[in-house]
């Protein structure tokens, strides 16, 4: 292959719109990536900060201590953010109400309501990669499209249908899906692997906010015989 | 501790990203320059014609031809005259040899009478001598004899009558040689006839060139003569005229001084006239080389206008047919597909034959390129740009012309 025929030459010469196809799926293969690579970073960081929360909650630490680690203007992200809002409400809740359920009742409502904090915080952007991985082929093979209906124009202007008049257009056309699928694959990959991981992390919050409410369930419990008796 | 630094911005992704990008376009770039190696896909065909005949080429050929057949007709004509000669001699050698031959049947008759009449002289002495010897059949040995005389008169008389034939053939015989003879001295009389005629006629004409000659000397030796007689008078008229100026001086001293004055003026005057007789004379003979210069200049220019529209016709011809070949090359050029892993220098040469509308006759090999699928190639490529109908565009002077014709292939990047 010559000059004429490599990849950048092509680019250079294609037509207006195929041009601008070309320019939106480069963009959106580099923010698809762009996606990727801060929600990868994203989901390690949760993954590590969870496991030193869990371990560090599992080890017997008393939960006023724990709570009073962390100043409270800081914010907190995953486990640890739904471990302070359960604990902040049951604290403010304790004084002012003698019912257990009521109390529990509370907590519940704010530790779904981190829940929902964090998993909004995690499922951030991956829309957008969902959105590139399915509509980038589209909008390649667009550009494709465009690009052969040109190379038949031009046909119809020539003399003799050859392969040589044919091919240059061809190839550029062609060059627009590659680059559709250029940009899908790595997102329709890493959109499912990061969605897949955001669901692993909030289930496991999940589970960290039941376990939680056990743990506050049984301390008013405790509670509510040493008033009753 | 580590929570305290948990938000991820978006410097690092962006900066990593855009190295991706870069990276994989730094790849696709590096890597299609290597794969630059493989021989261009496009080239371009070098059609050109190798046969082609300049038309004063052909003229020269279309003579050449002319001129054969006329030797090859004055061959046929000679050899024609030399079988009719021949045939001439031959009839003539039959006929020496039927007249050897009667004139030897002539002689065996003649001898044949002979000895017949010796045979039967002889016989008739014995017979007379038998019937001497035997009285007694005397009668009939009589008998005998006047019919043997009878007999031999017959004989006689056929005999002569044997020989008034011959001799009538021989004065026939004799009469036609007297006949060829008398004709072949008439041709020997009008021949020399003719000689005498032809010497007298060179020698009228050698006397009309004597005369003619002496004419001239004649005339020469006569304006020889008046010259000198001229030039005598005059040298007299001038060797009395100074020996008069002599005596003038002599005499008129004092009207020397004039005198030379006038005659001075008058040898100006004659140097005048001189000089205008020399410039005519120059003026004369200039016209005279004009004229010369303009009648060679206007054959020239006869010549030139030939010329020219001789170039002028083969020039049209030619750009007619150039139009034939670019069309034909680009016709070609277009239905090559040129196999990969080709050398730049291969070339082949295919060599074209059309038919009177273009159509394809043959296409063959001239000359290899030593890559038999490169050769292929091409071959593929004059087949599939066949017809060239644009052939029938052509005038019909030039068509025959370009029936036949060598492309050659060359690989070669195009852009």
């Amino acid at each position: 292959m010559n000059d004429a025929m490599s990849i950048p030459h092509l680019i250079i010469n294609a037509s207006g719109v195929v041009q601008a196809v070309m320019l939106l799926l480069l963009l959106g293969s580099l923010l698809s990536w762009v996606v990727i690579f801060q929600r990868t970073f994203v989901m390690r960081r949760a993954r590590n900060a969870h496991r030193r929360f869990e371990d560090r909650f599992w080890s017997g630490v008393d939960l006023n201590e724990l709570y009073r680690e962390t100043p409270s203007e800081q914010e907190t992200l995953g486990a640890e953010h739904i471990f302070r809002a359960g604990f902040r409400e049951f604290n403010r809740l304790l004084p002012k109400t003698r019912s257990p359920q009521a109390i529990l009742d509370g907590v519940q409502r704010s530790m779904r309501v981190a829940w929902s904090r964090e998993e909004d915080r995690l499922n951030l952007h991956l829309v957008f990669l969902a959105t590139v991985a399915s509509s980038s082929p589209y909008i390649g093979l667009f550009g494709t499209v465009w690009g052969i209906m040109g190379s038949f124009q031009s046909l119809s202007m020539a003399q003799q249908a050859t392969l040589a008049t044919v091919a240059p257009w061809i190839a550029e056309a062609l060059i627009a899906t590659a680059m559709g699928l250029f940009a899908a694959i790595p997102a329709v990959i890493f959109y499912n692997r990061l969605s897949a991981e955001s669901s692993r992390l909030l289930g496991k919050y999940e589970d960290f906010a039941e376990e939680f409410h056990s743990i506050l369930h049984r301390n008013l419990q405790g509670r509510g015989d040493a008033a009753a008796g | 501790m580590a929570r305290h630094q948990r938000r991820v911005g978006y410097g690092l992704p962006l900066l990593l990203a855009i190295a991706l990008h870069l990276g994989i376009l730094v790849i696709s770039v590096i890597r299609f320059p290597a794969a630059e190696q493989e021989p261009p896909n496009r080239s371009i065909v070098q059609a050109t014609l190798v046969s082609t005949e300049t038309a004063t080429d052909r003229a020269q050929r279309a003579e050449e031809a002319k001129s054969a057949a006329q030797a090859a007709k004055q061959a046929e004509e000679e050899a024609a005259r030399q079988q009719a000669e021949e045939e001439a001699r031959q009839a003539e050698r039959e006929r020496q040899a039927q007249q050897a031959e009667k004139q030897a049947a002539e002689a065996e008759a003649r001898e044949a009478a002979r000895q017949v009449a010796e045979q039967a002289s002889e016989e008739a002495e014995r017979r007379a001598a038998e019937a001497e010897r035997e009285a007694e059949r005397q009668r009939q040995a009589e008998e005998e004899a006047r019919r043997q005389r009878e007999a031999e008169e017959q004989r006689q008389r056929e005999a002569e009558e044997q020989r008034q034939r011959e001799a009538e053939v021989q004065r026939q015989r004799e009469a036609e040689e007297q006949r060829q003879r008398e004709a072949e001295e008439q041709r020997q009389r009008e021949a020399e006839e003719q000689r005498q005629r032809e010497a007298e006629e060179q020698r009228q004409r050698e006397a009309e060139e004597q005369r003619q000659r002496e004419a001239e000397e004649q005339r020469q030796r006569e304006a020889e003569e008046q010259r000198q007689r001229e030039a005598e008078e005059q040298r007299q008229r001038e060797a009395e005229a100074e020996r008069q100026r002599q005596a003038e001086e002599q005499r008129q001293r004092e009207a020397e001084a004039e005198r030379q004055r006038q005659a001075e003026e008058q040898r100006r005057r004659e140097a005048e006239a001189e000089r205008q007789r020399q410039a005519e004379e120059q003026r004369r003979r200039e016209e005279a080389a004009s004229r010369a210069a303009e009648a060679a200049q206007q054959g020239l220019d006869q010549a030139i206008a030939g010329e020219s529209e001789s170039v002028a016709n083969s020039a049209q011809a030619e750009e007619a047919a150039n139009g034939f070949i670019n069309l034909v090359r680009q016709a070609v050029e277009q239905a090559w597909a040129i196999p990969p892993n080709v050398t730049g220098n291969a070339t082949a040469e295919i060599r074209v034959r059309l038919g009177p509308s273009g159509e394809l006759f043959a296409a063959s090999i001239g000359r290899s390129s030593g890559d038999s699928a490169f050769d292929r190639s091409a071959l593929q490529a004059v087949r599939a740009a066949a017809p060239f109908a644009e052939l029938r565009e052509l005038p019909s002077s030039v068509q025959r012309q370009y029936r036949e014709f060598n492309l050659r292939f060359k690989p070669g990047d195009i852009r």
